[in-house]
């Protein structure tokens, strides 16, 4: 009796156990179809729009307001778009997919953009005297112009990825409705709803496993050898996966190149494109608001996110600073200790990639525990959503633009500590904390949506502001409400965009731009 | 003299700031087996016209005749523009594999043409690696490996220092004299009254902008040429008399 019992248990692990994998091994999938697709629309947008001047202007000021937008806002109406749209499974599958892509694409399409806009124009030249053709050109100077900046922002953007990771696994659209995948996200968070503590914490144990090969492995190594920062991982895998996707590429190279001169991209093709777009915009509200029952469709909602924008604004006010404070901490760290900075660079990709989720479940003792408990929790998602974007900002591009010059200057003088950081150590890195304060503005505005507002059980956490009234509005069903919500919330980052932020750089750029005198 | 190129009534405008301004005004040359200089004050427009005779730019008006079957143009930047992630042998192949050649026939043209301009012990270097006369050199190679009739040459000599230039200068009037590559004629912009003396067969001097032939001068001093002679020191009174007048 007690032979069959411990058989059966193990039978029960044993499945678990595969289980576990399966889904490791779908939301790794799912990651790399999406960061494949990232790669591949920021290598062509972005060459695009650095290569013509139309494409730039209609672009521009669009990806600018994508970028900074509330995406979770906008995913249930992008989720009845593909559930609508293509078959059941493939819809849902898509959808995800389309969530990541939209976590990951913006930094790496201006990454690219700004790579190949910064290219000395000689070299276009070049490539018209020679026929170089338009293939050519992209494969032999834009895309290797742009490698560098594109490894740099994969290393922000796979973070990107796995936080929005499990937020695009589950997704409820209205109380009856709810859209799950089969993957990690899932099974943490139905091992949380089950209250299966051990399955839980295997979940949580292996995603940070994954997250943390996949640094140690692909990124680190592959920021370590084209960049030549140090960062810790272990090149051998690296060092396959780079020769294969060499092959791979030289491969598709010579294949378009042979077809070469038949592609000519007509003149009106970005007009072309961007009336697909909104073609396809308006089929995707066509399609939400035939699936949604007319009666669910209240203005309230909307009324509702309006009164919750001043409430996240200062939210997300509190949260921009107090990532700049540990992101400059953070920084350095790496510059004063290579092995402290190792440890801290690793740290923060694995905390930048634990999906926004995952938080509240992993601490409900906190978020329940106490009336300030939620406020906690919600601030670590709020930070874990937005001070990543400051954190890899600083010690990528930040601290490598410290020169030596000053640092030996500041031992010959003996400036240090307080002084070290106020006159020389901050300044230098204003140029690039002002543009992760940006991102992370963004991308704070964007965990508003899962900050403000969790399911727990049958517990609901609602701290009011924006994003929970998002929330509300899209457990009602609402989708309409939570697209046109999203959109006007749209409209007020936009605007704070325009105004603040654009004087901010305007004063970093007089006052701390340029070289060395 | 057996024409190779003919530039015919060539007009060019440009928009800037709002304004129209005319750069070529009808400019007309025929071009035989000989090597041009192109003379004339600072933005008269020389450059644009040898972007025109390249195919880069468009005429607003007049044409480009090359009288050859496989009419190729090859261009010597006034900066190298080798492209810092490919070798210096790739560096030259590329124009070549871009247009249909194979890697390894378009490795073999750019050994070959390397060796000429005295590289093939720097084949595999990157550009980054060379000084600046090599990184020149290697322009000079990418020019010739596509085997062109026309070759161009846009201050070739203007960014390099004064030894450098003159050797390379030594080193292009040898190729071109010994007929050891495809090119049929030259034609060279240069702002150095000297250089187009000491090298060309005709100089053309440009008024300023909008830009027409001032003058065409013969050089017919034997080379290599000495700039300390009588007969090339008249020469360059004559021209400088002629830009000024």
């Amino acid at each position: 009796m007690g032979d069959i019992f411990k058989g059966c248990w193990k039978a029960d692990v044993a499945l678990t156990v595969l289980y576990l994998l399966l889904c490791a091994a779908l939301s790794t999938f799912r990651m790399f179809s999406a960061y494949l697709i990232s790669l591949l629309i920021s290598l062509t947008v972005g060459v695009w729009m650095a290569r013509s001047r139309s494409v730039e202007r209609v672009l521009m000021p669009i990806l600018d307001v994508l970028q900074s937008i509330p995406i979770l806002g906008f995913f249930p109406a992008a989720l009845a778009f593909f559930v609508a749209t293509l078959p059941p499974g493939l819809g849902q599958e898509a959808a995800a997919v389309f969530l990541i892509v939209t976590s990951q694409v913006w930094n790496m399409i201006f990454g690219v953009y700004t790579s190949v806009k910064s290219l000395e124009p000689g070299l276009f030249e070049m490539a018209k005297v020679y026929g170089l053709g338009r293939a050519a050109t992209f494969f032999y100077i834009c895309v290797p112009a742009a490698r560098n900046s594109l490894i740099a922002n994969s290393l922000v953007s796979w973070a990107g990825g796995w936080f929005f990771l499990t937020s695009s696994e589950v997704i409820s659209m209205g109380e009856e409705e709810e859209h799950r995948l089969l993957g990690l996200g899932t099974f943490i968070m139905e091992a949380f709803a089950r209250g299966d503590a051990l399955s839980f914490q295997a979940g949580v144990a292996t995603l940070i496993a994954v997250i943390l090969a996949t640094y140690l492995l692909l990124w680190n190594p592959a920021c370590a050898g084209v960049l030549g920062y140090q960062l810790p991982g272990v090149p051998a895998a690296y060092t396959v996966v780079r020769s294969a996707v060499s092959k791979l590429w030289t491969a598709l190279s010579s294949v378009i190149m042979s077809l070469r001169v038949g592609v000519r991209v007509p003149r009106y093709a970005g007009l072309a494109i961007a009336a697909a777009l909104l073609a396809l915009l308006l089929h995707a509200i066509a399609g939400a608001s035939a699936s949604s029952a007319p009666a669910l469709i209240a203005p309230s909602d909307v009324f509702d996110v309006m009164l919750g924008i001043p409430v996240s604004l200062a939210r997300v006010a509190a949260i921009v600073s107090l990532g700049v404070a540990i992101s400059l901490l953070a920084a350095y760290a790496v510059y004063a200790s290579m092995r402290a900075g190792q440890l801290v660079i690793l740290a923060g990709e694995m905390l930048a990639s634990i999906p926004a989720v995952i938080w509240w479940p992993l601490l409900a003792g906190i978020a329940v525990g106490s009336p300030l408990g939620p406020h906690i929790v919600s601030a670590i998602v709020f930070l874990q959503g937005s001070a990543w974007y400051l954190f890899f900002n600083l010690l990528i591009y930040g601290v490598s633009s410290i020169r030596r010059e000053l640092d030996e200057m500041a031992k010959v003088y003996r400036i240090r500590g307080w002084w070290f950081m106020r006159m020389i150590f901050a300044p230098m890195l204003m140029p690039s904390l002002a543009a992760g304060a940006l991102s992370a503005w963004g991308g704070a505005w964007n965990s508003t949506v899962a900050a403000e507002y969790v399911e727990l059980g049958d517990r609901v956490i609602d701290l009011g502001g924006a994003g929970a009234a998002l929330n509300r509005a899209a457990y009602a069903g609402d989708y309409i409400g939570v697209a046109l919500s999203a959109l006007i919330l749209s409209l007020v980052i936009v605007a704070v965009n325009k105004t603040f932020w654009r004087r901010v750089f305007e004063w970093v750029e007089s006052r701390y731009g340029g070289g060395l005198e | 003299m057996i024409p190779v190129l003919s530039i015919e009534d060539i007009r060019k405008a440009f928009k800037q700031d709002g304004n129209v301004v005319q750069v070529l005004d009808g400019i007309n040359l025929e071009v035989g087996e000989e090597f041009i200089a192109i003379l004339g004050p600072s933005g008269c427009g020389k450059t644009t016209l040898l972007r025109i005779v390249a195919g880069v730019e468009k005429p607003d008006g007049g044409r480009i005749v090359i009288h050859d079957r496989t009419p190729k143009v090859g261009f010597i930047f006034q900066f190298p523009t080798l492209l810092p992630w490919l070798t210096v042998l790739d560096n030259v192949a590329l124009p070549l594999r871009a247009n249909g050649m194979s890697w390894r026939e378009a490795r073999e043209r750019a050994h070959k043409y390397l060796s000429l301009t005295g590289l093939q012990a720097f084949e595999d270097f990157y550009p980054r690696e060379l000084s600046g006369g090599m990184k020149q050199r290697v322009n000079i190679a990418r020019a010739l490996a596509v085997e062109p009739t026309i070759l161009l040459m846009d201050e070739p000599f203007s960014n390099l220092d004064p030894l450098t230039a003159e050797s390379l200068r030594t080193e292009i009037l040898d190729l071109w004299t010994l007929k050891v590559t495809t090119v049929r004629a030259i034609i060279m912009v240069t702002h150095s009254v000297d250089e187009a003396i000491f090298m060309a067969d005709r100089l053309v001097i440009l008024t300023p902008r909008p830009a027409k032939i001032r003058g065409i001068i013969e050089v017919d001093l034997p080379r290599p040429r000495d700039r300390r002679s009588p007969e090339f020191q008249k020469l360059e009174d004559k021209v400088y008399e002629l830009i000024s007048a």
